[in-house]
């Protein structure tokens, strides 16, 4: 079983650090999500891991060895590329055998895994055709195939999904979780969608502008947002974030958007006269009378998908805010209602964007 | 969100002003040409326009291309010296006749036009080591260019340049190098060797034929292969490192495999280049020492323009035989290169 762990891992190209020392601990048959938006280092990151990229300064182990200096090709780790990078000229079984032959397996051995992978994957059918002749999802199997063959210490995936249409995409996703499932390797997958991050990780590593946000599993990040950043990058539709000014009101303190003030009780570390910002998720709005509402609003937009019900409302002061309701809501276009916050699930953030309250006393 | 301001709206940029400013003579231009495309289209039917566009150009390569091979093989046909078709007795195959035949086809000796089987050999010998060394020295050089090298804008640049020289330009630079009295020769001298009489030796002109060929062309295969060479999606380059391959295997199973179409490419121009070689070689050597750097090109000119007794038929008919030949592996490169695409 394989343990991957960064120790303050750098990465520079030039002048521009673009890593700015990771540390991180993958264990054993976990399956690891890096997601961020574009530019926050996680492909740089498992390029790293791969050795496709050099570390500037600290340290790749993997299984309780320094591997900084050692070759890609020794590490012991098959890659998924974005693109599937399989070889145009050789048929999908030559594709599948090509990283065997070059370890001089003999013909019997690799005959036989390159056919496992294939009934495994579902692709008997493809192997000698080119990889031109096959769908994006036929290509996808493949690409994971010529990984499965390898039988790697990990798996590394770069955007495995991102070429797929959305039908496709959510038809892989349950096979990648599927197969972890069945291989139980260790598998480190690198995505900017959310949603992936959420349904497949076992653990969520969150990177921005080069530092990891957060790391934990799904709904601990979901739940406790560390900070205002994965806050609003984890959930889809994302929180509801207000920027607000703090003024005390004897029993607790006001939050105070404009128009706008929110009661809440008192949260450790809030202080009076200075600036914080709350978010509530979309689902923790509830649609309530007058006399008990947090804020009134207005509908400018409401998305009906049946099941449920998007509200997009204005209020005076504020940014624009998501309501999530179950079922369906006879909701039109410039009604104005009336919105409360729930204060169990409310979080508040100080002025640096920290966390200062997961979920309020009521 | 939906209703957000559409950022996709962009403003009128001043550069696309400018270009509907410069625009204008053109549009003028194709006004001159509006009413009497109207009238044709009057008179013809729209069914007819596309034949008139493309009649310009038609006319063209009728004139100067379809009626000079037209008139060759007209001229390879006829006998005597007189210059107008006309004046000029038909005598059928006896000028293929003279050409072709020979006691043995392997040595020119027993040919009787055995300047023409000269040439051929010469050319043959002349276009194996040419397209050869062509197609391996380009090959060498885009891979190397194509590494991350300090200098490499520099360095591929320099290889291009011979490419923009006139032939011409090309031989004399090389002969001024070569003569007797020449740069290479006083090097030599100065080191204290003995001077080499490069145009003497039969084997020395092709070597220098083919060397100066070679150095005068070789920026241009070299430019496909490296457009080729950058096609490859660096990906394939990272999953072969990750499946362990070594760097001659991925030489041999990736790199070179997927050049293939380009490396196509180079080898059917070259080959055809090289058959068609006269003017470098003609200034640099002008064919000798003796005819040993006489190629077919050259024969076809001397024999129709050059000699006192001015052969328009024998030429013709040379020229024909090359035209076959050319014919030939232009077939050959379009049945490869179709058969690589369906494959």
């Amino acid at each position: 079983m394989t343990e991957i762990k960064l120790n303050k891992v750098v990465k520079a190209y030039g002048e521009v650090e673009v890593i700015h020392g990771i540390d991180l601990e993958i264990h054993s048959g976990e399956f690891v999500v890096f997601v961020g938006p574009s530019g926050c280092g996680k492909s740089t990151l498992l390029r790293i891991i791969a050795g496709l990229e050099k570390v500037s300064g600290g340290e790749v182990v993997i299984d309780g060895e320094v591997v900084n200096t050692v070759p890609a090709s020794e590490r012991g780790l098959a890659m998924v590329f974005q693109s599937y990078a399989l070889y145009p000229h050789m048929s999908v079984y030559k594709n599948m055998a090509f990283g065997l032959e070059n370890a001089k397996m003999p013909r019997e051995e690799i005959d036989k895994r390159v056919t496992e992978a294939a009934r495994l994957l579902q692709i008997e059918p493809y192997l000698q055709r080119r990889p031109k002749a096959l769908s994006g999802g036929q290509r996808q199997r493949v690409a994971i195939g010529r990984a499965i063959v390898r039988d790697p210490k990990a798996f590394l995936f770069d955007e495995p999904l991102s070429n797929l249409d959305a039908e496709l995409r959510v038809a892989m996703r349950k096979e990648l979780a599927g197969l972890h499932a069945k291989l139980g390797g260790t598998m480190i997958y690198v995505t900017h969608d959310q949603v992936e991050a959420m349904t497949l990780a076992d653990t969520i590593v969150v990177l921005s502008g080069g530092n990891v946000a957060q790391a934990g599993k799904p709904l601990d990040l979901y739940n406790k947002p560390r900070n205002t950043f994965v806050a609003g990058f984890i959930g889809s539709p994302r929180m509801n974030l207000v920027e607000a000014r703090v003024a005390a009101n004897g029993t607790g303190f006001d939050l105070v958007s404009g128009a706008q003030t929110i009661r809440v009780p008192e949260v450790p570390g809030l202080e009076a006269q200075s600036s914080a910002t709350y978010g509530v998720r979309p689902e923790h709005i509830a649609i309530t009378g007058e006399d008990d509402a947090d804020v009134t609003a207005t509908v400018e937009l409401s998305e009906q998908l049946g099941g449920e019900t998007y509200l997009y409302c204005s209020a005076d002061g504020l940014p624009q805010l998501t309501v999530h309701q179950l079922g369906q809501l006879p909701v039109e276009r410039g009604q104005v209602i009336h919105l409360k916050f729930d204060r169990s699930k409310m979080h508040v953030f100080g002025a640096d964007g920290n966390v200062l309250a997961n979920g309020l006393p009521t | 969100m939906a209703f957000d301001t559409d950022p996709r709206a962009e403003p009128v940029r001043l550069s696309d002003r400018v270009y509907a400013i410069l625009a204008l003579p053109a549009m003028a231009f194709f006004r001159l040409f509006e009413w009497p495309l109207r009238f044709l289209q009057r008179i013809l039917g729209i069914g007819a326009m596309p034949y008139v566009f493309l009649f310009p150009n038609l006319a063209f390569f009728g004139i100067f291309v379809i009626t000079p091979l037209i008139l060759s093989i007209g001229f390879s046909v006829t006998g005597g010296t007189n210059l107008f078709l006309q004046d000029r007795p038909y005598v059928g195959a006896e000028q293929y006749g003279y050409l072709l035949e020979c006691g043995n086809h392997l040595d020119p000796t027993t040919c009787r036009e055995d300047r023409f089987w000269r040439a051929i050999y010469n050319t043959g010998t002349f276009v194996f080591f040419q397209v050869g060394f062509m197609v391996l020295f380009s090959l060498i050089t885009a891979l190397i260019l194509n590494r991350e090298i300090r200098g490499r804008g520099f360095f591929r640049a320099v290889f291009f340049f011979p490419v923009l020289l006139s032939p011409v330009v090309v031989a004399l630079i090389w002969k001024w190098i070569l003569l007797r009295d020449g740069v290479l020769n006083a090097a030599l001298v100065s080191m204290g060797l003995e001077r080499i009489l490069f145009f003497v030796d039969p084997t020395w002109s092709m070597f220098w034929a083919i060397f100066v060929s070679v150095w005068a062309h070789m920026g241009f295969y070299t430019l496909i292969l490296l457009a080729g060479l950058q096609a490859i999606p660096p990906d394939l380059y990272e999953a072969a490192e990750m499946d362990g391959t070594s760097k001659e295997r991925v030489f041999w199973r990736i790199t070179l495999p997927l050049l293939w179409p380009n490396m196509l490419v180079v080898i059917v121009l070259a080959l055809i280049k090289a058959v068609q070689i006269f003017d470098e070689v003609f200034v640099l050597t002008g064919g000798g020492p003796g005819t040993a750097t006489q190629f077919i090109v050259q024969y076809i000119y001397t024999t129709g323009f050059a000699n006192q007794v001015q052969n328009f038929g024998l030429a013709s008919a040379a020229s024909v035989v090359l035209g076959v030949v050319l014919f030939a592996l232009t077939i050959v490169q379009l049945a490869v290169t179709r058969r690589k695409d369906e494959g």
